[in-house]
């Protein structure tokens, strides 16, 4: 096992930039999980890690060696890939031993840990078959089988399940979260989808355009955001953003947005008194912390409803303001109204964010 | 013609039960015109072959005066006789055979890394590339005489090891060219994991990348014998003697005392053709899958 920093990492194809300063460390045994949308970076920076792409600039550490210059294979890193590159002419016995025959490890020594693999994924059966003809959980397995039989100090998955289908999907990250603390490998795991890494990974790194935005833990994360790309990135439905004017009228902090006006609590108000920046701000709002109701309340304000989508556990409501602006609501009751009607709506103000409206950045950290 | 057929829906087609023969009189129509169109062309390519045929085995005084098709004169077997006693086809044969053989190998065993290097690593960039296909447009007699000078200077002119070199070095750039697209369908993450697993780039190439695109590289190969084997130019240039000559040449050398000998050219020739049709024979299968299967990027 081992632990993976980066520091001050760079990565040019001619003169993009994909990767820009990136600096993290994944604690030995930790699943760690980089996060984005497609071409921010992540998969260069797996492939940096695995050492299938050269480091542009920066230093890139197993525990307190500078691996940079190291060849994969002998790096002791194993890897899924998206696609699962599985070897088309072998069968399935033969794909999960390559790896230990490469090293010219003894016939008897494959073969039992190459059953091991295969009854610890269910592969027992299959093991004669060959890969083209397998459904595309079976070749997922096969796939992490290859990697993990060699014992490899870092496992690096590159959205091993993000084509399968919806259904096939959750089952596998199941399985998935379940294989590896059982194997108590460090796992760096890639993704563009926010719903697999908060429930898998025990901490976070978010990247869009080349840079981390934040790392944390997911809830951290979520109710921490550091800016409004993590803000409106993590999250489904994302979070509502609204633009608002701050000022203090008779001593107390005020929020002047177009459709309403509220007073924030007082930690909020203490942050945004702080901060710096100037008078407007953006506010932001998940759509749970978005109350509706019939019914007039402390610091509610009037709204149309838009549309309405039921998803089975809870609804999604679309709500126009009297400023023009819609937002997005959720509900965990079974929402009522229809499109058209009158509402009264409330934020819970103990989950609000203020973000400076240039940098983007959360006031807390600004 | 009236075949009892019934659309998908179950139903028998109105159309053939308002007019019986229509609709069968039209695809009989196209299927003779078809099958016309594939009897001109086959008599278009095999017409010169079965005029060898014939030549071969009419008396000399009656291909110089008639040109008609079958012999008129009698069948007979003299010139083959004589083709083989007085001209030493079997060593044109032999000589051509081995540099053809030879020389592709030698192509393969260049281009496949040359190609790899550049799809994959993006190896001289975008002018690399260009240069090579570029050398291929050029037509060779443009540097004959340069080659033959080099040639010369390396003493191997009239030899078999001169020739080889000189097919594989005008053939490389079309090898490089027909197996680019094969390359390019490998998927990267293959060879990713192949480099993972613990392979050297060399060894990821020749036990992964290649068995990939195997209908490719045989592709390649028998395009290099074929382009090799009636490569005329350069054998003309480069041999003088039976030592070297390649079968083309020997061919042309058909002359006697009263001219050029065709009946026994003819014989000749069709012996040049038995080789490379029962090679090309074998391959049949494998170069049409190569040929079409290179123009579908995976």
């Amino acid at each position: 096992m081992a632990s993976v920093a980066l520091r001050n990492v760079w990565k040019y194809y001619g003169h993009v930039e994909a990767v820009i300063d990136n600096s993290w460390k994944c604690e030995d045994r930790e699943f760690f999980s980089i996060l984005g949308p497609s071409g921010c970076g992540k998969s260069s920076t797996l492939r940096m890690v695995a050492g299938l792409e050269e480091i542009s600039k920066g230093d890139l550490f197993f525990d307190s060696r500078r691996v940079n210059d190291l060849h994969p294979r002998d790096r002791n890193v194993a890897m899924v890939f998206e696609n699962w590159a599985l070897y088309p002419t072998m069968n399935v016995y033969d794909n999960i031993a390559h790896p230990l025959r490469v090293r010219r490890i003894p016939a008897r020594e494959i073969d039992q840990k190459v059953r091991e693999a295969a009854e610890f994924l269910g592969l027992t059966e299959i093991l004669k078959h060959n890969v083209k003809r397998l459904s595309g959980g079976e070749m997922q397995r096969v796939s992490i089988g290859r990697a993990i039989v060699r014992d490899p100090a870092v496992l690096l998955m590159d959205e091993p399940i993000s084509h399968l289908d919806a259904s096939l999907r959750s089952r596998m990250r199941d399985e998935l979260k379940t294989q590896i603390s059982k194997l108590g490998v460090t796992t760096l795991y890639i993704t563009h989808d926010q719903v697999e890494a908060m429930a898998m990974a025990d901490r976070i790194a978010v990247m869009n355009e080349g840079r981390v935005q934040q790392i944390g833990k997911p809830l951290d994360i979520y109710s921490h955001p550091r800016n409004i790309f993590v803000a409106g990135f993590i999250g489904e439905p994302s979070m509502n953003f609204i633009n608002c004017e701050y000022s203090s009228e008779g001593g107390s902090a005020v929020l002047k947005c177009p459709s309403f006006t509220i007073a924030p609590e007082e930690s909020c108000g203490k942050s945004i008194s702080r901060y710096k920046g100037g008078r407007s701000l953006k506010l932001g709002v998940r759509p749970e912390d978005v109350k509706v109701g019939t019914k007039e309340g402390p610091g509610s304000f009037r709204a149309v409803v838009d549309f309405v989508e039921p998803q089975g556990d809870r609804t999604i409501v679309s709500l126009r303001l009297a400023g023009g602006e819609t937002i997005l609501a959720q509900s965990l009751d079974r929402f009522r109204q229809p499109a058209g009607a009158n509402v009264q709506v409330a934020f819970d103000q103990r989950h609000l964010h203020f973000f400076n409206p240039e940098t983007g950045v959360n006031v807390h950290y600004a | 013609m009236a075949t009892h057929e019934f659309a998908v829906s179950g139903e028998p087609t109105l159309a053939q039960e308002e007019s019986p023969g229509s609709e069968g009189a039209l695809r009989l129509l196209k299927r003779t015109g078809r099958i016309f169109v594939i009897v001109l062309f086959l008599i278009f390519i095999l017409l010169p072959v079965a005029f060898i045929c014939t030549t071969s085995l009419k008396i000399p005084l009656e291909i110089r005066i008639s040109g008609a098709l079958l012999p008129q004169g009698g069948v007979v077997w003299e010139n083959w006789v004589k083709a083989f006693s007085e001209v030493p086809v079997l060593r044109y044969l032999f000589n051509s055979s081995l540099i053809a053989f030879v020389s592709a190998m030698l192509v393969l065993f260049i281009a496949v890394p040359v190609t790899y290097s550049i799809v994959r690593f993006r190896t001289g960039g975008f002018l690399l590339p260009s240069w090579i296909l570029g050398t291929y447009v050029m037509p060779p007699i443009v540097v004959s005489i340069p080659i033959f000078t080099m040639v010369k200077m390396v003493g191997l002119t009239n030899t078999l090891p001169g020739l080889i070199i000189v097919h594989t070095m005008l053939n490389l750039p079309i090898a490089v060219w027909l197996m680019d697209s094969y390359f390019r369908a490998v998927p990267k993450e293959l060879e990713f994991a192949a480099w993972t697993d613990g392979y050297s780039k060399v060894r990821t190439l020749v036990r992964v990348v290649v068995p990939l695109i195997k209908p490719g590289v045989m592709v390649a190969g028998i395009i290099n014998l074929i382009l090799s084997w009636n490569e005329f130019l350069f054998a003309l240039i480069l041999t003088y003697s039976a030592k070297s000559n390649t079968f083309p040449i020997g061919i042309s050398n058909f002359v006697g005392e009263h001219g050029l000998q065709f009946g026994q050219m003819s014989a000749a020739a069709l012996a040049g053709i038995i080789p490379i049709y029962i090679m090309v024979f074998f391959f049949a299968r494998n170069l049409v899958e190569g040929l079409t299967r290179g123009g579908l990027r995976g």
